[in-house]
């Protein structure tokens, strides 16, 4: 018994701990009443050899624990062709991207040999975070029990539901306008939306992520952006976050082919919101001189500022209007529904 | 293990998976506890692992097919199961399947 019992407490270790006590009480009073059946049998109690022959035929404690999980695998079978799809994807661009950024790192360096040496050593750990990254996601929609349509894997478009394309030349239209998003497209969304997420963040660190070449010429001239910037730049990360949380939840609730209009006008209007902190600049002042009592650079200082804040004008006017555009058609749109319900 | 043997063992397991679950449900028309079913469908041919047979009782009472209860039997507490209402719904779905599997293999061989 005392042997039993070590290895119920074997297996106990390896259960989820909410069901422990449930799982080893019932699996102890099956294997007790099996080991007085064998008793029986003998007459006699076991001996030590033969308890060790018998507790040994029920497998180690994390095989027999393992049993007991809901799931036995990380991505499962529904999932995994879309997963290494994405995979796949993500590793060209990854090692795409981060080529393109080392030799421009490299060349404003002067092409040094040992920088290219120690750019290709890096790549295979860039593609190794990158591979858990992709699989992180993909375990967590896996747990989280998402449904995959079928077709998803293909990329094909996942409603079969054709009739409605042929109910009225009006719906027809509005359907071929609003096809459906596949589920692979929504997870790229998800993952490309991390990407870029990573490489705003990495930005501020590394300049050449956005400027390439150009980063050298910061070095040597003599102006500098003013702190509004960071207001902006803090900005565009926040809406960034909320995009890809928005788009987290849309996956793990199955509801990523829904298309919210409400939502559409509220991001578009959202998008406003960097470039009017921007034009809200105190003074109108967008860019410094590094050196204040330089007034060799006040002049062209003072156009640098004047064209950008009409250049941010121009690009918040054109957002504004598309929002503008965006909400009529979308009432429009809704006003003619109704109609045609009400037909 | 032969490739032959490997892919035959393969395929009897995957055959066997969804018999085992119908056999249980069958023998749960009647309560048991987890020893004595598994005793129970040895004597009627269908040997069962217990580590096969143990969590599998869970997971169907998981599914909502079985219920079970703890009580106490021969000075031990046991937990038995046996088939809800809807797991005798759903048997009766399998089984009219099983049983149309059954005929259709007969009339190919």
């Amino acid at each position: 018994m005392e042997m039993l019992d070590r290895y119920l407490q074997a297996v106990r270790r390896h259960l989820p701990w909410r069901r422990q006590d449930d799982i080893i009480a019932e699996l102890r009073a099956n294997l007790e009443a099996q080991l007085e059946d064998r008793e029986a049998e003998r007459g006699r109690k076991l001996t030590d050899a033969e308890m060790q022959a018998w507790i040994r035929q029920f497998g180690s404690p994390l095989q027999v624990a393992a049993r007991y999980q809901p799931q036995q695998y990380l991505i499962g079978p529904e999932l995994f062709p879309i997963y290494r799809f994405v995979l796949r994807l993500a590793f060209g661009w990854c090692a795409v991207i981060f080529l393109i950024a080392k030799t421009v790192e490299i060349v404003g360096n002067g092409f040094p040999i040992q920088a290219w040496a120690g750019a290709l050593a890096q790549l295979p750990w860039v593609l190794f975070v990158n591979a858990a990254i992709v699989t992180l996601v993909f375990a967590i929609l896996e747990r989280s029990g998402v449904k995959i349509p079928e077709g998803a894997a293909n990329g094909a478009p996942t409603d079969t539901d054709w009739t409605r394309g042929v109910a009225s030349p009006f719906h027809a239209a509005l359907d071929k306008r609003r096809k459906p998003k596949t589920y692979a497209q929504a997870v790229i969304e998800v993952i490309s939306g991390w990407i870029v997420l990573i490489w705003l963040l990495l930005v501020p660190h590394y300049p050449f992520l956005l400027m390439g070449p150009g980063v050298l010429y910061l070095k040597v001239t003599p102006f500098q952006l003013a702190p509004v910037w960071w207001t902006f730049y803090w900005c565009v990360v926040v809406l960034n976050v909320a995009e890809l949380t928005w788009r987290i939840i849309d996956l793990l609730r199955d509801r990523w082919q829904e298309s919210h209009l409400a939502r559409h006008l509220v991001k578009q209007a959202c998008d406003l919101i960097p470039l009017l902190i921007i034009l809200a600049a105190p003074g109108r002042v967008l860019v410094l001189l590094k050196n204040p009592a330089d007034m060799t650079h006040a002049s062209a200082l003072a156009q640098i500022n004047l064209w950008t804040y009409r250049g941010f004008e121009a690009i918040a006017t054109i957002v504004f209007l598309q929002l503008v555009w965006t909400t009529g058609r979308m009432s429009l749109e809704a006003y003619r529904r109704r109609l045609a319900t009400a037909r | 293990m032969t490739l032959a043997e490997n892919i035959f063992e393969n395929l009897r397991l995957e055959l066997r998976r969804g018999c085992l679950t119908l056999a249980v449900l069958v023998q749960l028309r009647h309560e048991h506890y987890g020893y004595t079913l598994r005793k129970a469908l040895a004597a009627r041919g269908m040997e069962i692992d217990e580590n096969t047979l143990y969590p599998l009782l869970r997971r169907l009472e998981a599914q909502g097919l079985l219920t079970s209860e703890w009580r106490e039997e021969a000075k031990r507490n046991k937990r038995f199961y046996r088939l809800s209402a809807d797991g005798e719904e759903i048997f009766g779905q399998l089984l009219k399947e099983w049983n149309d599997i059954n005929t259709a293999i007969t009339n190919l061989l």
